[in-house]
């Protein structure tokens, strides 16, 4: 049966055969799929109908569908079907969406917004898409800083402040962190000897003579270090520098460092070097100001706000 | 007839034929490693180590020049040379041309490599060779389009085999595509830098017009002409229609010129090109299965061949896949589809399901067709073709799979709006999402490599046996 019917099937080969044995059929154009191209065509022509598909003279044929959309200047206009109207209208409707929370923001204080349950719930999602626009690349998407670069915002170590004023004068103005390179006015011996008395703050093992001769430098003139860091050594928001007792690290990698020496040593580099790269940039002119406002309230509640 | 016997030493150019075999078997192995680790880096960034020379960027069009170029290109001009000399019965027309596009495309692949790593990059995907080896391929590809053409124009019979036909459109396309994309101005004669004539939403445009048709002549018409010949010979059974071969034939070479422009949704391209390039692509739908029914309809009788003849076997499967990433693409070029779609893994899917699941199945059918006819004898292990065959598509399914689930996941995180109107999600949020994904491409990735690594075990077995044989068969004539 399958022989006749192999032979009813090679009565109808083209004739030629190519490389021996190579030969065609010539079957008809399977129905099905004549037809389900026919389909694509109609498909074809009421998707150019409906959209803007051919070019036409200078322009093109718009297409029947069209989108009605409030433009930057606020007037209400309606064109043929288009990809910018079309993201403008998504963007409208995400303001529209936004706007009485920002509407209400400008009069309303922070410890008011903190409390507000709405209000707050506005807070953490605007605020977590400003800041992982803004402030991720450096604070990291969960606010945890990198130690040696950015500071964590997590904590309740604050370098100039964890109050909502002090975070929004941060944010608006920006900040510098500045200390000079020791290295230019005290031996390696001193610099070892302080190393050594900060080491001691923050119950590091240390050398306890190099600590008593560090502290002697660090509240005397010759280092002054005091000047900055303050007689306890817990530091001075007004200038930026840090409180060395508490054990929190941002610029000596002190907790990624093994061993008490190379702790030391980590302590000793910055003091030797200095640094003159604590640069956070100005936000104002980049956010607005209620953006500004959101963002305060948000680290603020990353956890460690004053 | 004498042209039937395999061993037509004088009467064919065989030995270009062989050596771009063995070259695509190479490429293919050493592509398909640096994908498997650039699908790891993603996984696993410590892969990068750091360093500019192992970063994905650069690694990323080594990848995929040495499997596109390399092993495709490599396996085209191996069948194309054998299907047309065997199709015509005629000669190459010219051995030392052939020897040039041999050791031309090798030298271009090997420079294209080097330079990528090293960060020459056109910034153009699928055409980041600079300048000078644009020019070389330019050389080599005219050189290959006279030796394809006179080689028909000597053919001793009138009719064209079908296989030509789409060999021929892809060399002819090719051509046209590189020139016009790679049309640029050199800073300086000694710097590898140059720039694109065309700039701006232009140039994208001609960008993604050499890109989509190097899909439709380099990925499919190319391979549809080793289809054309390789699975009715392997079934032993003439091809379903002759005349479904001549309509989807034009209809693919027309619709595909079209729709580019797809690549391009949502961007500053002019609406109207982009729909109409939508429309095409849905149009071009039907033209691409007339491929697949043919191949498939081929079978029909002879079904019973899928369960004892592996290689068979992956012929049918890359003409499923072939199906399957011809329906998706067109899916995927309407514009509300591609929005979701769009710069996503999704993409990335569709891309592989074409590329392992059509374009590197039905090579490695053909290749394992015609290594063993090119070195007169069998195949080395059969055990290991069916191994090679499970190992691919097992791969291949995990690739695609992990890709659609990571692809939608990244289109419905990056759109979705909270009640309040702001963006729900951050976009570290959808790369933290995707990393066990990015796991189980590389896996499946693996998973295809391994098979490749024995097909190249396999057919270096089969060659040296294949030489032993031979060296037999000729000390025992030398006696008689």
């Amino acid at each position: 049966m399958s022989e006749q019917k192999s032979q009813s099937q090679t009565a109808q080969t083209t004739g030629h055969a190519w490389d021996g044995d190579l030969e065609e059929y010539n079957n008809p154009l399977p129905t099905w799929w004549v037809y389900t191209f026919y389909a694509t065509v109609v498909f074809a022509i009421v998707y150019w109908t409906i959209y803007p598909s051919w070019p036409f003279g200078k322009g093109w044929i718009g297409g029947a569908s069209s989108i009605t959309y409030v433009n930057s200047e606020g007037e209400t206009k309606t064109h043929s079907w288009n990809t910018r109207a079309l993201y403008l209208e998504d963007m409208n409707q995400a303001a529209a969406a936004q706007k009485p929370y920002f509407d209400k923001i400008s009069a309303m204080s922070y410890e008011q917004i903190a409390k507000d349950p709405d209000m707050n719930g506005f807070i953490i999602s605007a605020g977590k898409a400003i800041f992982a626009d803004s402030c991720a690349p450096c604070h990291q998407s969960g606010g945890q800083g990198v130690v040696g670069f950015f500071p964590n915002l997590t904590d309740d170590d604050w370098l100039y402040g964890g109050s909502y004023d002090k975070i929004h004068e941060t944010l608006v103005g920006g900040r510098r962190g500045y200390m000079p390179a020791f290295s230019e006015v005290l031996g390696g011996e001193q610099i070892d000897q302080l190393a050594n008395y900060v080491a001691s703050l923050s119950g590091i093992g240390h050398d306890a003579a190099k600590a008593k001769a560090g502290n002697a430098l660090f509240h005397g003139e010759a280092a002054a270090c005091f000047y900055c860091h303050n007689a306890d050594a817990k530091g001075r928001k007004d200038v930026g520098a840090p409180n060395l007792t508490d054990s929190i690290w941002l610029w000596a990698n002190v907790p990624a460092t093994a061993g008490n020496e190379g702790k030391v040593a980590a302590i000793r580099g910055v003091i030797a070097n200095g640094l003159n790269k604590g640069v956070m940039p100005a936000w104002a002119g980049r956010l607005s100001p209620e953006q500004i406002k959101v963002l305060t309230v948000y680290v603020h509640e990353l956890g460690g706000g004053q | 007839m004498a042209v039937t016997t395999d061993s037509g030493a004088e009467q064919y150019n065989f030995d270009i034929v062989k050596k771009f075999a063995v070259m695509s078997l190479v490429w293919a192995v050493v592509g398909m490693f640096v994908g498997v680790y650039i699908a790891s880096e993603l996984a696993w960034p410590f892969l990068n180590f750091d360093s500019p020379y192992f970063s994905f960027g650069r690694f990323r069009p080594v990848h995929t020049s040495a499997v596109i170029f390399g092993f495709g290109g490599s396996a085209l001009f191996a069948t194309s040379y054998y299907v047309v000399q065997r199709t015509c019965q005629a000669r190459l027309i010219s051995d030392g041309m052939a020897s040039f596009t041999f050791w031309g495309w090798q030298t271009v692949i090997v420079l294209a490599a080097l330079s990528y790593v090293m960060g020459y990059s056109q910034g153009r995907e699928y055409a980041e060779m600079e300048w000078p080896i644009d020019l070389l391929v330019e050389v080599v590809w005219v050189t290959y389009l006279i030796l394809y053409v006179g080689t028909i124009m000597r053919r001793k019979q009138s009719h064209i085999y079908v296989a030509n036909w789409f060999y021929l459109s892809f060399i002819l396309a090719t051509a046209l595509l590189h020139t016009f994309n790679n049309l640029a101005m050199p800073i300086d004669l000694f710097s590898m830098k140059s720039y694109s004539l065309f700039s701006g939403t232009q140039d994208a445009m001609v960008q993604w017009w050499y890109g989509h048709n190097a899909v439709g002549f380099f990925l499919t018409a190319a391979f549809l002409g080793m289809m054309y010949y390789f699975v009715p010979k392997q079934a032993g059974r003439p091809i379903y229609s002759y005349r479904l071969s001549v309509v989807h034939f034009w209809a693919l070479s027309f619709m595909y010129m079209w729709v580019g422009a797809h690549h391009l949704h949502w961007t500053a391209l002019p609406d109207w090109t982009s729909s109409l390039a939508a429309a095409f692509s849905i149009l071009l739908l039907m033209p691409s299965w007339g491929g697949m029914i043919n191949g498939i309809m081929t079978l029909s009788g002879a079904w019973d061949k899928l369960r004892t003849d592996p290689i068979m076997r992956f012929m049918i499967v890359a003409l499923s896949f072939y199906g399957m990433s011809t329906f998706e693409g067109p899916m995927m070029s309407l514009k509300e589809v591609n929005a979701l779609s769009h710069y996503t893994d999704w993409t990335v899917g569709h891309v592989h399901s074409g590329a392992l699941g059509w374009v590197a199945m039905i090579s490695f059918g053909s290749l394992y067709h015609m290594i063993p006819k090119l070195w007169g004898t069998q195949i080395y292990s059969r055990k290991l073709v069916e191994w090679h065959f499970w190992l691919a598509t097992i791969g291949i399914v995990l690739y695609i799979v992990a890709m659609w689930i990571s692809g939608i996941t990244q289109g419905l995180m990056w759109r979705a709006f909270d009640e309040f109107g702001n963006l729900q999600y951050s976009f570290v949020e959808s790369v933290a999402e995707m990393m066990p994904f990015y796991a189980m491409r590389a896996i499946g990735g693996m998973f295809f490599l391994t098979g490749t690594v024995l097909m190249a075990g396999n057919m270096f077995m089969t060659i040296r046996q294949g030489k032993r044989e031979n060296a037999i068969l000729d000390a025992k004539l030398a006696h008689a």
